[in-house]
Order: C-alpha cells, then structure tokens, then sequence
C-alpha cells in the first residue's frame, strides 16, 4: 500500500516546500544572500591564506562567484516560481508606467470599456433568454411536445388535449407530461369592479413535473375539472393583493359574477412562480384532460410540457414518440392521419425565437469591439513607438524577447480589465437602455448581471488583451537595437509600423462602415413603412376593446362536447353598445370588429359552392373577422366591386360577406367573386358552418397583421348572422369586439372613453372596456419592433463612428508629429499652407477612402442577415451605402482638421532646430 | 593538479556522499570537501553549487538548519535525509553500471 502512495505523498510534500517557499520569498531572499556571503567571505580567507593580498582576493572571490544576481535568481527558478514573480513584477510595472499617462489610459479604457459595456449587455441578454437554464429542478430534462399538421412536417402545432391520456399510457421514456395554457386575460368581478386578471389552465401534475411545491395548502387532485365549481391555486401576489397575505385563506371561495364559477383556493404558490411566458400569474385553474369536454379531441391549446426519464436522450424520446405517433392514426384516423410528432427542449421552445433577432445584434457589438481594439492597438503603437528606446536599453540589458513580449502583454492585460470593469459598470445601465428601448418581452425581467455575464467580460476583456496588445508587442519585442540606439531622438518611424497604423485606423473605417450601413437599412425601412398605405383612413379614429366573458349569462357550453352556444344577449348588448356611442356628440360614425387591422384575427377554411372540393389537407385559408355593418364606412376601406354590407343582412336574411382584393384575385380569377358561395369551416375541427354565406361585395385590402406583411385573403361577416353554436373556441369572435370609432375632425376624442365606459356600465356593470388607444398609435406601435431595431444598431453604430473618428484622429496627429520636420522644410522651401494642408488631408482620405471601399464590400456580406427584417429596401441599397460612404468622408474630413491645422502651424525655424 | 569540470548531472551525486558522512555542513564547507577528497581534480563552482542545493531541498533530499560556524558565525548547515539517502544508493549504483559500460566500450576500442 505505502509503495503505491509513496510517489504521491513525495509530490505532495514537495509542493508544499515549493508554496513555503513562496510565502516567505522575502526571508529566503535574505538567507540565500547571507549564505553566498559566507561563502564569498571564507573564499577570500583562503586566497589570503595562500598569500594573496587582501584586495585582490576580495576580487578574486567575487569573480568566482560571477554574477551574483544571476546566481540568485538561477537558485530561486530551481523552487519554479520564476513565471509568478514575473507576471507580478510585469504587472507592478505596468501600473507604474500606465500611472505616468492618466490621459492614455483613461481614452483606452474609455474605448474597451463601451466596446466590452456593449458586449456585456447584449450578452446578458442572450443569456437571460438562451443560456441560463430554465429555473425548475432538472430543466434540462423538460421537453415540450409538438405535432405536426398533416402536409406541413415543419409547423408545430398543440395537439388535442384529450391525447395526453394516450401519451402517458403509451411511452417508457417520460417520467410524466403535463399540458400548460400561455397566460390567458380573464376579468375577476366581484367586490370592487372588474379587474383584468392573469390565468393559467394546467394539467394537475403540471406542479410536480416542475418541481414546485406551493407554500401553502395543496396543488390539484386528478378529478378537479374545470366546470361550474372548482378548485384554484393563487400566486404570491395575488394571494397577498387580495388577501393581505391571510393563512386562513384556504377553503374560501370566490364567484366571478361574470362566469358563475365559483373557485374554492386550495394552494398558494411560491413568489416568482408564473412558469414559463415572463407574465405574472393571478391563479391556476385545473384541466381534467379525460373530461368529456375534450373527447372530440378538437381542442388544440394546450402545451405538453413532459420530463425524460435519467438517461434518456431526445432523440430517443423523439424515436418512441414517432411510434405512438403512428399508433395513433390508426386509433383515430380521423383527427390524426398524416399527423408527426415533434419534441423540441423546453428552453428552446420558449425561447428559441430571440436567436433569430439577437445573433445580429451580437455580431454588431462584436464589430464595435473590433473597432475599439484596433483604436487600442494605434494607441498602443504609438506609445511602443515613442518608448522603443526603453525596449531596447532593456533589451541590451538582456532582457530576453519573451521577457518584452510578456511585459507588453501584461500592459495590455491591465488595460483591458481596466476597460472590462468599467464595461461592466456601463452594461448596468446598457441593459437598463435595452429594456427600455426593447418594451415588454417574456423574461426582460431575469435579464440582469451574473457570474455568466462576468465571466463572458472577463474572457473577452482578456481576448482583446491579446487582439490589441498582439501587433505592438511584436513591435517592442523586436526592437532592431542598432538603429533604435542609433536614432536616439527616435524620430522616424519604418514605413511598415506606419503601415501597420493606416491598415488599423482603416479597418476601424471598414467596419463601421459595415455598421453604418445597417442602421441606414434600418432607418430607411422605417421610413418606408411609415409611408405604407394601410388600406384605410387612420386618423379620428379611436379604438377600444370590450371583451365579453367566456361563460356566465352569454354564454353557455353544450354538453357532451366543445360546442359553445352563444345566448341572443351577446347580439343584443353588441347593437345597444354600438347605437348608444353612435349619438355620442362627436362621433361620425361608429364599428366594431373582432381584430382590428394589427391586432389579431382568426382564420378560416372554406370551400366554394359548385368547387371541385379541395382534399382535406389543402384547404384554402383565409384570415375572418366579425365585423358591424358599419366596418367599411367607418374605416373608410374603398369598396370595389357589389355593395358593402348593411343592415338588411340581418338573421332571417341570406348571410352574406365582403372579401378583399386578395381574397378575389386569388381564388377567383377568371371569375365574377359576387354571387359566389362559400362554406366555412373553423379548422381543424371537421364540421362546415351551418349555411353558405355569399359574396356581396369586394372591398380594398387593408394591412390586416402589419404593415410590413402583404395582406392576407381576408372574409367579413356581420356579426348580426351568426350561428347559434360554436366549436371549440370560434365564439370568442363572437364575443370580443374592438371598437372603432370615427370622430368628428374638431372632436376632442379625450372624453370619448369615459363616455363609452359609462353607456358599457350602464349596460353590464361588470364589463370593463380596455386597450383604449387611438388607430394612429396602434399602427405606430407596430413599427416597434422594427423601431427597436433602428435604435439599437443606430447606438452602436454611433459607438463605432465616434471610435473611429478618435482613431483617425489619432493616426493624423501622429501623422503630423512624425513629419513636423519634413513639413518644416517644405514650408522653409516655400510651401504655402495649402499644400500643408492638402498633404495631410489627402492621407486621412485615403484611409477613408481604403476603409469605406473595404466596408462595402464586407458590408454587402453582412447585411443580408437582417434582410428580413428590412422593409421596401435591399441590403444592397446604394442609396444607404452612398449615404453612409459620404457621412464617413465627412467624418474622415472632421477628424484630419485639427492635426492638420496643427501642420499647416509649423514653424520652420522650430522644426529644424529641433534636430 | 589540473583542475577538471564536474562532469553534468554528477554534482548532486558528490553532494549527497559528502553529506552522507553524516557531518552537517554549510555551503562553502560542502565544496571545499569534494575538492580536497578528490585531490584538488574536482572543482565546485559556487555558480552551479547554490542552485543544485536549491534543487536538492526540494526535493526533500536534504535539509537545512541555521547554525554558528567554529568562528560563531551564521550558516546554513545541509544535511541529508532517508529520501536523500536512498538518492545517494540509486545514484551511485547507477553511476557505477555507467561507468563500468563506458570503460568496456573504451577498453575495446
């Protein structure tokens, strides 16, 4: 045994000689000294003893021993600490001689520490959204599940929720699976008027598959079903909102005026818990996925959120589910033939989506970062320059080219944590900038600084280091002592450092080029899509929202499946609603709609009447919205062809509809659209509408979700013909309505709402009207996104111009200094100032010019990666890149005036002397 | 007597042997020993002397006390341990078959 450990104990004992020695390298300094001296000492009582004179051996005994510090530290190295005390040595020297130039150090820095700050804060971002795992117990084993719509292998889709059964029953890979909702809008009325309110339907288990516990009471039992009664989990917030926080809480229950449900509180959640979409959560209400409700396995809304087993790999997972998939078309050929299943990690699921937009932005900062080392590295090479004396007394010294090399690294190491700091600081308030430039998306809460974000600093702090401090150390490192001692004033720099400092401030033009470019993209995108004709008339115009509840007296489920019938009170209350706000002073005219243009709409399947009927997985779509009569005429949307629709189109009455262009140009068009008719079908669920409804009238398109996205075929029906009953969901078009309402151009529209709230309150106390905004903010809120983008690549490019201005700036002053002397003779032989002035400038442009003709061409490359972001302008725009390409000479221009004048100052007589 | 190089990597060799006859002695001491057993051939240079006991401490072949000379004068005394002792065995041994090798292939030469 001992002989097995022996050469480990040996190294072990000895490591701890090494680290002593370490610890008291001062006082082992001292005795290796007192020690040599005794030595040195007895040596000299020799040679007098052999009869030398005193002096002499003195000498003599010094001579032997050589050179005594070289003697030490050969000793000291033999303890292996040499590299240590270097690098602490380089680095004690280093803040000596950066301390010398406080003006150096703080540009330096000041230019790490934007490009590292921008780094840090998009990085922070990517890993709120994409790297931190998700905050649940083993969130690499979470999965959610997809299916694949029969002829589209690349869509997801949630799958009928009656399936889970089928899932848990069938697989051996999954330790469970739970089925989620998004965050659903509800309203609570009860004691104090209605409040909109924040819920979540889940499976029982869902809790358990997270690993949550609640804080108080119990989660879910199997049975509880969401019916008439049933059983609620509260959050935290809610459960303190509403009742102070209060234990006895539990077994009280709560009726929504509105639904007629009574909720009874069994649990409270921890604070922090609202899983998954980045919305707080009021309560959680039960799914009981075997309940007859969802036997028609229609219901296509919730997400299966399952957990692997250990040990099981994805594509295993994947494997089983293709197989129950399969077993599953034949059981039920008739909801699932052709249908796949998909399985995605959870984390990639819900946030997969923010790659797409980030990885852009990160490649921007990344360029910025660029620019401020190649800023850096000027900097630095002119410094390396002026002190290349310095490099090569020390290296005639005998300090070795490794030994300059590392000093210069560690000067630049320092530099660049100095820079990482201060970037961190400034990320702080980067991310602050992005959250509010960016508005409210899932997680821009959790974004914040963590040892992630740190240690990403600290790596590319350090990966700068070596990026800017590479071309000067080799520079110093390489210090050709002859002509270096030679020149003693230094003056004249080779052609090639010159070279190296033009090639780097050109680069820093380049790429800022390449940033310009893209925030030009942008910019013109907007402007573009502010001049986007929406279709209709979007000034007067004030919108609001009235939701109806999804129960309660209008409506009512049908038993034995999920057919929802509407009561005749929701008609009712739509027409009161819409007559009563219409003899509001002020108002012209008055409409409502089941989504707005830029809100968002349903869509159905449909086929024509004397059609051959398309197959079952080709079936046309087309987008279908709810509207009143008045729709067109309040929007003012042009009518083209038939007649709009109008209050004879009432239930007794054939149901008709208006298309829009679209619509008619694509599936008829070699034909008169009017008089056409067509049967609806809300897809997937298998059943047509009742009646045909016919066309009427062909009115222009509108920019139904956006105005970037071309309009979609698109089909208006009166909300007044309807049918009694709805599948799964379709009554909610039914029952929520936009309003839209025209106002007089002197109208102040500012009283409106509280009118339209009172007529609402007066009608049903209980209704809350909501998202009250005017037409002309709603469609500029939807260039938010793309606004957003302009910003943020705007700030960066700004970033990289103002880099590159100090960079060209640097290299013209240099530029200067280094030519005083030759500027001096032009100018003594007769050189106006002019010629000064054009010598300098024709340098600077040059650079510009080098630099724009190189960013061009990377930009060309670069910009396709926000092509699809870009709107009515390619990524090739010459416009954008003439633009650009000017803006920079100005920039160019602005940064060779001070050096230049500086020149066009030069007094011969001081210039010469100067030699 | 010419004076000779030590030959390289046999210096801890002579080191350790001084040492092992069990006397504790300091630097100077150490050198002046191999010196006069070997009849003035071997030379010790205190450039090479210094970092080999440096060496030779850490790796726990020998140790080092501070002491007083015979003139009480402060001196770091070496002296060898177990670890350096059975150095000393292997080393020799391994030196002998060296030498015993090279004086074969001299002779047949």
């Amino acid at each position: 045994m001992r002989s097995l450990f022996a050469p480990l104990l040996e190294r072990l004992s000895e490591l701890g000689r090494r680290v002593r020695m370490l610890v008291r390298r001062e006082r082992f300094d001292r005795e290796l000294e007192d020690e040599m001296r005794l030595h040195r000492e007895m040596k000299e009582r020799e040679f007098v003893e052999a009869g030398v004179s005193r002096e002499e051996a003195h000498y003599a005994a010094r001579r032997r021993f050589g050179n005594a510090t070289l003697l030490k530290e050969s000793s000291r190295s033999a303890w292996g600490w040499t590299w240590l005390e270097d690098t602490v040595q380089d680095v004690r020297y280093a803040f000596r001689s950066l301390r010398r130039n406080p003006g150096f150090v703080s540009v330096v820095v000041f230019s790490l520490a934007l490009g590292i700050g921008a780094n840090s804060t998009i990085f922070s971002v990517m890993n709120a959204l994409l790297y931190r795992p998700l905050p649940y117990h083993g969130a690499d084993r979470l999965a959610a599940i997809w299916e694949t719509p029969l002829g589209h292998a690349d869509q997801r889709q949630a799958p009928p929720i009656a399936e889970l059964l089928d899932w848990r029953k069938q697989n051996h890979v999954f330790e469970d699976i739970a089925l989620t909702s998004g965050t659903e809008s509800s309203i609570l009325s009860g004691t104090d008027g209605p409040e909109p309110i924040r819920i979540q339907d889940v499976t029982p288990n869902f809790f358990d598959l997270l690993g949550m516990k609640p804080i108080l009471g119990r989660i879910f039992t199997a049975d509880e079903m969401q019916e008439l009664t049933q059983t609620v989990i509260l959050s935290d917030s809610f459960w303190k909102r509403h009742f102070n926080g209060a234990p006895d809480v539990l077994g009280k229950s709560f009726t929504n005026h509105n639904t007629g449900i009574v909720s009874t509180i069994v649990g409270i959640m921890p604070p922090g818990f609202a899983p998954f979409y980045g919305e707080p959560v009021d309560l959680w209400q039960p799914i009981n996925p075997a309940s007859r409700r969802y036997s028609a396995r229609q219901d296509h809304w919730l997400m299966p959120v399952a957990r692997l087993k250990p040990g099981v790999t994805l594509a295993q997972a994947q494997t089983e589910m293709d197989v129950i998939a399969r077993r599953l078309e034949q059981t039920y050929p008739a909801t699932n033939k052709g249908i796949g299943k998909k399985l995605q990690p959870l984390h990639e699921a819900l946030f997969g989506w923010a790659r797409q937009p980030l990885y852009p932005l990160l490649g921007a900062v990344a360029f910025v970062l660029l620019i401020a080392c190649a800023n850096v590295a000027n900097l630095l090479l002119s410094r390396t320059e002026t002190r290349r004396n310095e490099y090569a007394v020390r290296a005639s010294l005998g300090a070795g080219r490794r030994r300059l090399m590392q000093q210069l690294f560690a000067e630049s190491g320092l530099l660049a944590l100095l820079g990482g700091a201060l970037g961190v600081v400034l990320s702080y308030w980067g991310i602050q900038l992005f959250r509010a430039l960016a508005g409210e998306f899932p997680a821009s809460g959790s974004i914040n600084i963590d040892a992630r974000v740190l240690l990403f600093t600290l790596g590319i702090s350090l990966l700068t280091a070596l990026v800017f401090g590479l071309a000067p150390a080799v520079q110093a490192s390489n210090p050709n002592l002859n002509n270096a001692l030679r020149e003693a004033a230094g003056r004249t720099s080779s052609g090639s450092r010159s070279l190296t400092r033009h090639a780097l401030a050109a680069s820093e033009v380049a790429l800022s080029m390449v940033l310009l470019v893209g925030a030009g993209l942008m910019i013109t995108s907007i402007l573009r899509l502010q001049k986007v004709d929406p279709g209709f008339d979007a000034a007067n115009l004030l919108t609001m929202q009235i939701r109806l509840p999804e129960g309660g007296k209008y409506m009512q489920r049908v038993p034995g499946g999920d057919m929802e019938r509407a009561s005749p009170q929701v008609t009712a209350f739509h027409r009161e609603v819409l007559d009563r706000i219409s003899s509001l002073p002020g108002v012209e005219s008055v409409a409502s709609a089941t989504g707005l243009p830029m809100h968002f709409s349903e869509g159905y399947t449909f086929s024509i009447l004397r059609h051959p009927a398309p197959p079952p997985d080709q079936r046309p779509r087309a987008g279908y919205t709810e509207v009143s009569p008045d729709f067109f005429r309040t929007l003012k949307i042009p009518l083209k062809k038939g007649r709009y629709l109008d209050d004879h189109d009432t239930e007794a009455a054939p149901w008709a509809v208006v298309v829009n262009e679209t619509f008619a140009h694509r599936f008829f068009p070699n034909e008169d659209p009017i008089g056409q008719q067509l049967l609806l079908r809300y897809d997937p669920y298998p059943v047509n509408e009742e009646r045909p409804r016919q066309i009427v009238g062909v009115v222009g398109d509108i920019k139904q979700y956006g105005l970037p996205r071309p309009a979609p075929p698109f089909i208006y029906a009166s909300y007044l013909q309807q049918p009694a009953v709805y599948p799964g969901g379709a009554i909610v078009a039914h029952l929520w309505k936009d309003l839209a309402i025209r106002t007089a151009s002197g109208a102040r529209p500012q009283d409106l709402p509280a009118a339209v709230k009172k007529i609402v309150a007066a009608l049903d106390p209980d209704q809350p009207v909501t998202n009250v905004m005017t037409m002309d903010k709603l469609l500029d809120e939807s260039l938010e996104d793309t606004r957003f983008y302009m910003r943020v690549l705007g700030i960066f490019a700004g970033m990289a111009v103002l880099l590159a201005l100090m960079g060209i700036y640097g290299v013209m002053s240099y530029f200067v200094n280094e030519r005083t002397r030759e500027i001096g003779i032009r100018v003594a032989l007769g050189a106006q100032s002019a010629d000064v002035l054009s010598m300098v400038v024709k340098t600077g442009l040059r650079l510009a010019l080098i630099g724009i003709a190189v960013g061009i061409v990377l930009a060309l490359g670069v910009t396709r990666l926000i092509a699809s972001i870009l709107y009515g302008v390619k990524p090739t725009d010459p416009i954008t890149y003439g633009a650009v390409a000017v803006s920079l000479i100005t920039v160019a221009l602005l940064a060779c005036f001070l050096p230049a004048r500086r020149a066009t100052k030069v007094d011969p007589m001081v210039a010469l002397r100067y030699e | 007597m010419p004076r000779e190089e030590i030959p390289p990597g046999t210096l801890d060799l002579l080191i350790l042997k001084t040492l092992a006859r069990g006397e504790e002695m300091h630097g100077y001491e150490i050198a002046r020993s191999i010196q006069r057993v070997s009849e003035d051939v071997l030379q010790v240079e205190e450039g090479s002397l210094y970092p080999a006991l440096q060496r030779m401490l850490i790796k726990g072949w020998v140790k080092a006390e501070w002491g007083a000379t015979a003139e009480n004068r402060r001196a770091r005394y070496y002296r060898l341990t177990a670890a350096g002792r059975k150095r000393l065995e292997a080393g020799v041994s391994q030196f002998r078959r060296v030498v015993q090798a090279i004086t074969r292939v001299i002779q047949t030469a």
